[in-house]
């Protein structure tokens, strides 16, 4: 009965202090929140690549790439904003990814076989969008300087034709026709068919499953929520380190209450509590429209996700001197599984070396899995390795966690 | 021994080369107030600590109602009551909440714990603010919601620690008046203070402490007795602590229990020459003498005679 009221009054503290409860939720929710507004928003079908495009040439090239941007695919992608000198100004605010600067001259120098140069300004404060920018930019130069060598005879006719006054006379125009399709078909052989086509295979939406939909939020809130996860349960373990300190652990002790009974009472607690706190991360996610994967799969795996966080904290706290030494080294403990675990930044995205580090860290272990069931479509079957991982070692923390209080206790130094 | 509640048999405790508590020894009576009293660090908590389970002892026996904390803990703990030194209750639920999760740790439940409730809170005078978070209340005010959840399951056996430091007179009265109510309807008491006035006003039977060692244990009567049933008389000035010595050396029935170079505390016994003999030899001599008090017997004069210093040094 003691463990149920142990149990009872750790729920109740949550209960009388619903804004320091609703506080440790608020962590993970408002890093999603700014991970979606980085990038665009709640779906990746929504992110959107701004450019602005100065054009003192006034050129072909310029109504081109506006052109091609208006394609309906392209619309939704990328967006071109025509800008003058202020362009620049409007870069130092960092209201757009890139800008375009075609000089003046640029299609008279391109189409007379000069070097020319298209200048292209990035926005620092971004990471990715601009290196997107940059290498399509760099694409469609090389795709240029190509076509200004092969093309070089027509380049200049055309250059020539542009340059006189007056409409050109059909002759011309038809002898460029012929000129260019010439030139085509002498190309032909070397072209096509390409020796190698390109067929892109989204792994993560298999044929059959193309209508699940993916968002930036389910790639980032698996790992902030094993995060939020994480800070709950240092909040919840913190709790009797709190309670030595204040003497409240010496009084409980008087009563007729073991300190085994004491132990399971917080452990259950813990795990309620990080059960139940990650419980509504997950469901939130859902009110954003993240598709987790087979319920029984996902309530197991966040099960024994609350284990692995309860134990790896309670073990911890059961180390230390202090509730400021506690929070210190859960606090650096946290932040650094959860980087090294793929919580901010994607496990491919990180230098190699960090890689095999990650595997060491419970927060991996339980990202890896929801990606599988999140990404790749998986069920239950495909993370028991997983779920073993983050159970046993769990489990063991947990129980070595408590036998280092019990211990702690009985000698009087805790 | 017969008619003792509880029996304290010869405890030790060190802390790695502190001997924090040393060879007590005394034992408690059905019903009776008694005192645990001595400065800071006297060892009073700790002799607290291993009665009430908390702390194993490195030597000796406690017995509850003849039965070993360590060997039937539960049993022994349900009789006990304790009001520890620190303010042992959760800031952040009400005075019911935090009265509800400790009367379930001692298996009282629905209609009755509610009622013990709400008749302990009456009982200290919180009974408008049970609803309230403690966080919300004075020092006084969690002082007496500590003594609440001491008192909630009505123990055979009541063991305060300090209860009334830091508090308000207002406050400190309301515990001392709840604890001798208390201990009017049978219940036994173990009250240690380093108040004196708290140890003379409460206690039936009282054992001075210090430095981890019982010095004398008795009624009030019987310490006073036991210290000579001398006056305490202070000097404060500047004085030759050699010439002072050889002055008094004469009168019979003097003790020099403390000088340094400003003030100096002699015993006179009453049975002897008094005080009419010493002041005129002390004022006669080449002392700078700047003011006199004179103490009747008290605990504070029995301490003094027994340790040489005052109670709150």
């Amino acid at each position: 009965m003691s463990i149920l009221a142990i149990l009872r009054r750790d729920l109740n503290r949550y209960r009388r202090n619903p804004i320091r409860t609703a506080m440790l939720f608020a962590l993970p929710l408002v890093m999603a929140a700014i991970f979606a507004l980085v990038f665009g928003g709640g779906g990746a079908d929504e992110i959107s690549i701004r450019v602005l495009l100065w054009d003192e040439d006034n050129s072909l090239l310029s109504m081109l790439v506006q052109g091609a941007a208006g394609s309906e695919e392209s619309e939704q992608r990328l967006e071109i904003v025509p800008v003058g000198k202020e362009g620049l100004a409007m870069m130092d605010d960092g209201a757009a990814s890139a800008l375009v600067h075609i000089p003046v001259g640029f299609t008279r120098d391109f189409l007379a076989g000069e070097v020319t140069t298209v200048e292209l300004v990035k926005n620092p404060s971004e990471r990715y969008l601009p290196l997107v920018i940059e290498e399509g930019v760099g694409l469609g130069a090389a795709v240029l300087s190509t076509a200004s060598t092969v093309f070089r005879s027509e380049l200049e006719t055309i250059g020539t034709l542009m340059g006189s006054r007056g409409f050109p006379s059909d002759a011309a125009v038809g002898g460029l026709g012929s000129d260019i399709n010439s030139r085509l078909r002498g190309l032909e052989g070397f072209l096509f068919p390409p020796a190698i086509t390109l067929e892109s295979v989204d792994l993560a939406a298999p044929a059959e499953d193309e209508a699940r939909p993916i968002t930036v939020l389910s790639y980032f809130l698996p790992g902030l929520a094993v995060m939020g996860t994480l800070f709950l349960a240092q909040s919840a373990t913190r709790d009797i380190l709190r309670d030595r300190e204040a003497g409240l652990l010496r009084h409980l002790l008087t009563a007729p209450v073991s300190p085994g009974e004491y132990l399971v009472g917080k452990c259950l607690s813990v795990l309620l509590i990080t059960s139940v706190g990650f419980a509504v991360l997950i469901l939130i996610g859902v009110a954003a429209g993240v598709t987790w994967g087979p319920p029984v799969a996902v309530g197991v795996l966040m099960l024994a996700t609350a284990v692995a966080c309860s134990g790896t904290l309670l073990l911890i706290m059961s180390l230390v001197g202090s509730e400021r030494q506690g929070d210190a080294l859960t606090t650096i403990v946290i932040i650094a599984w959860s980087m090294l675990g793929g919580a901010f930044v994607p496990l491919e995205q990180m230098p190699a070396f960090v890689r095999p580090l990650s595997a060491s860290t419970l927060v991996f272990w339980s990202i890896d899995a929801f990606n599988t069931l999140i990404h790749h479509g998986g069920g239950l079957g495909d993370i028991v390795v997983n779920l073993a991982v983050l159970s046993a070692t769990g489990l063991t923390f947990l129980i070595a966690g408590a036998l280092v209080l019990g211990l702690r206790i009985r000698q009087g130094t805790l | 021994m017969e008619g003792s509640l509880i029996q304290i048999d010869r405890l030790r405790k060190c802390y790695d080369t502190l001997v924090a508590v040393d060879n007590v020894t005394f034992d408690v009576r059905d019903g009776e107030i008694f005192g645990l009293l001595g400065p800071n660090g006297a060892g009073k908590t700790t002799t607290i600590n291993m009665i009430c389970g908390v702390l194993q002892p490195d030597e000796g026996r406690v017995l509850v109602d003849d039965r070993n904390i360590w060997i039937e803990p539960k049993a022994v703990k349900q009789t006990l009551g304790v009001v520890p030194q620190e303010i042992a209750v959760y800031e952040d639920l009400t005075a019911r909440d935090n009265l509800n999760f400790w009367g379930s740790l001692y298996g009282l439940r629905g209609a009755e714990l509610g009622s013990r409730i709400d008749e302990t809170l009456s009982r200290v005078g919180l009974a408008e603010r049970a609803r309230d978070k403690v966080k919300t209340f004075s020092g006084g005010m969690k002082r007496r919601l500590n003594l609440c959840m001491g008192l909630l399951h009505r123990p055979k056996f009541l063991l305060l620690d300090e209860p009334t430091v830091g508090i308000d007179p207002q406050a400190r009265l309301n515990i001392l008046e709840v604890i001798h109510e208390v201990a009017a309807t049978g219940t036994t008491v173990l009250y240690t203070t380093h108040y004196m006035d708290e140890a003379e006003q409460l206690c039936d039977r009282i054992a001075i402490m210090d430095r981890g060692q019982i010095l004398a244990i008795g009624t009030q009567d019987e310490l006073t007795k036991r210290a000579g049933e001398a006056e305490v008389l202070r000097l404060t000035g500047s004085f030759d602590d050699q010439a002072l010595r050889d002055r008094l050396s004469a009168v019979p029935g003097t003790r020099v229990l403390r000088m340094d170079s400003g003030s100096a505390v002699l015993s006179i016994e009453r049975d002897g020459p008094g005080l009419l003999h010493v002041l005129p030899r002390v004022l006669e001599g080449d002392f700078d003498v700047e003011d006199v008090s004179i103490q009747r017997p008290n605990l504070q004069s029995v301490f003094i005679a027994l340790t040489g210093r005052e109670l709150r040094d």
